[in-house]
């Protein structure tokens, strides 16, 4: 990186030294984690309400409504009213259900979100955990999420619920297998699982221009796949309020209700910014091979900003397929996954390490 | 530091081992064991297995317990709790345990390990895949595609086993 | 290798869970339960491996490899073992071990 000042490292550091000179090596490790602990926190309210009032104005512009506008500037306060109001309601329960698991669902799955997001790179430096083997430590942490999909409908002591669960539960479980692979195609061309490394790759350009027609057809796969796995979009059958009321959380009311809204913005978010680092470069800038002029341009804007550039894109393909498509149906969806992702998914990695074998790519 | 986390996870494990093979409510003891074996993926973390430990995340939490979890919801009622064991029975096989417990305990106290070297293994995912896929001497070419053979005859067995007549 | 933690300590914890997993797999009668008592001795086993292989031959990678294969067969087995159990549940309606006691319906 040209400009140090872009670099949250030095930050990260000089705090690292002040809770040094104050305290001792273990005091500053538990103080630290708390810190992590809290920025992300703060990081997973603030998704919450910025991506609510983002998904409500996008839909509301896709359906030619102004959508919310009386609470705040062009509607801005009306997520944090919904979160009041959201905090203000009776926690109801259903007769005979498993009291100890029904409280236990949501908490899962924020906290397989919450693991998986310490190790997505926001900016350089501004990382919590750089693993070596980031890529699948992503892919493992989200598959634990499904459990407490699971275990919400069941707990719930109602069909409703249950046959939701499995819904969901069916689709994820498929869905994964679609995500893993169209970023192991990328896997194959930077050799590395470690997220510092792969965007390191792409200072000459992103993936996506360099790995030819094959980094193209994992990354509509990746899009696909990934909208799937966060119950959303066209495939949010889970929820088809005609058949299945909400789904698995129908009996969820209050904050544990806003545990699985919340979890589901989170986890789009995370499906955007890993999708954005393995294929749109991360926080690297847009830079061509030999343009120098315009790649020392391109270096002013802040990587931070370019992060969230190229996940707020994302975030808003997910959007548009959410509003734009119909709903499918359960074998459809499958028939989807197992019949057409996967296989094309398969032969797709084929030739792409056919291509990195040969050294076809830029 | 360590040692605080690697007893607070080595507790982690032995009693939500415990109340997996003793609640009576069959989801629950899914969720424990759950629980267990995230708790194992802390330990090959805090050995600094980085792979395996995100091998055993994939594989025991998000698809072992995933379809245990699945296979309770097909076949049980969440308002049926199980059967309850005659305590003669409960009696002899902890007696049984407790027993093979102290038997591994003394020998694992009566040994004396002594490590054969200090030389640390490289565990980056590079060299594991080059192990794995290496034909000549130490490589694991042969299990590895047993393995990918069983896996692929479980696979077609589950299939048929379960497929509707 | 954890700082402060002899090879005793983990194996200790490992056996105490394969014998917890033994009390399990007699005393259950269901069989998912039983099929989840194994699975706490397996990954008791492949703690045993890791550990071996941290502690005493940190050269060389046998236990972890061992433990990646017992992971993978424990998938197998698991989707077989469950597929069974499904069956038996379809044929029975019960998945207890003691209603298995004919040889075809």
């Amino acid at each position: 990186m040209k400009f140090d000042i872009y670099d949250f490292s030095v930050l990260t550091a000089s705090i690292h030294q002040l809770l040094g000179e104050m305290m001792g090596e273990t005091a500053v490790m538990i103080t630290e984690m708390v810190i992590v602990g809290i920025v992300f926190l703060t990081l997973f309210a603030i998704l919450g309400l910025a991506l609510v009032y983002a998904e409500r104005k996008v839909c509301a512009f896709f359906q030619q409504r102004l959508g919310p506008m009386r609470v705040g500037f062009w509607g801005t306060a009306q997520t944090v009213a919904d979160a009041i109001k959201l905090l203000l309601k009776e926690p109801l329960m259903t007769k005979s259900a498993d009291k100890f698991l029904f409280n236990l669902a949501p908490f899962i799955i924020i906290v397989a979100s919450f693991m998986a997001i310490a190790a997505v790179p926001f900016a350089l430096g501004l990382q919590a955990i750089d693993l070596d083997i980031g890529v699948f430590y992503v892919t493992a942490v989200s598959s634990i999420g499904v459990a407490g999909i699971l275990i919400a409908g069941w707990a719930s002591n109602n069909k409703y619920s249950l046959i939701g669960a499995m819904r969901s539960g069916a689709q994820i479980v498929s869905y994964e297998l679609s995500v893993g692979l169209s970023l192991l195609t990328i896997v194959v061309l930077t050799g590395s699982l470690q997220f510092s490394e792969i965007i390191e790759s792409q200072r000459e350009g992103w993936w996506i221009f360099r790995g030819h027609i094959p980094a193209f057809i994992a990354f509509v796969i990746y899009l696909i796949a990934g909208t799937a796995e966060t119950n959303r979009g066209p495939f949010d059958l889970a929820e088809a309020e005609s058949e299945l009321t909400a789904g698995f959380h129908t009996e969820y009311s209050g904050m544990k209700f806003a545990f699985f809204f919340l979890a589901e913005f989170v986890n789009m978010f995370i499906i955007a910014a890993i999708g954005a680092t393995m294929f749109l470069g991360g926080w690297m800038p847009l830079h061509f091979g030999g343009f120098t002029a315009f790649n020392e341009v391109m270096d002013f804007i802040p990587p931070i900003f370019w992060f969230l550039g190229k996940t707020a894109f994302l975030i808003f393909m997910m959007m548009w397929f959410k509003w734009t498509f119909p709903r499918l149906r359960i074998d459809q969806l499958l028939t989807l996954e197992w019949k057409y992702l996967l296989p094309i998914n398969l032969i797709n990695i084929l030739i792409m390490a056919f291509i990195v074998l040969m050294g076809w790519y830029f | 530091m360590e040692t605080t986390i690697f007893y607070i996870i080595s507790a982690i494990i032995l009693v939500f081992s415990v109340l997996t093979v003793t609640t009576t409510k069959i989801l629950r003891a899914a969720v424990y064991l759950l629980f267990t074996l995230v708790a194992t993926a802390a330990f090959y973390f805090m050995m600094e297995y980085n792979f395996l430990a995100a091998v055993q995340l994939t594989v025991y939490a998000g698809g072992i317990v995933v379809l245990i979890i699945f296979s309770i919801l097909l076949t049980h009622q969440i308002n049926l709790d199980l059967k309850k064991i005659n305590s003669i029975k409960k009696i002899t096989s902890g007696l049984v345990s407790l027993f093979g417990f102290i038997l591994i305990g003394n020998i694992i106290y009566t040994h004396t390990f002594k490590a054969t070297s200090s030389v640390i293994a490289d565990t980056s995912v590079n060299e594991i895949g080059r192990t794995l896929l290496n034909y000549g001497d130490g490589g694991y070419i042969l299990p590895f595609e047993v393995i990918s053979v069983l896996l692929l005859a479980a696979m077609i067995g589950a299939i048929i086993i379960a497929k509707k007549k | 290798m954890i700082e402060g933690i002899e090879i005793q300590h983990i194996i200790l914890v490992s056996s105490l869970m394969f014998f917890i997993g033994v009390y399990g797999f007699m005393t259950r009668k269901n069989l998912i339960t039983m099929l989840m008592a194994i699975e706490l001795m397996l990954n008791a086993v492949n703690i045993n491996f890791v550990a071996f292989n941290k502690y005493l031959h940190p050269e060389n990678m046998q236990g972890h490899f061992y433990s990646l294969f017992i992971i993978a067969i424990a998938a197998a087995e698991a989707a077989v073992a469950i597929a069974i159990i499904i069956n038996l549940y379809r044929n029975l309606h019960s998945i207890d071990v003691e209603d298995v006691n004919n040889m075809k319906h």
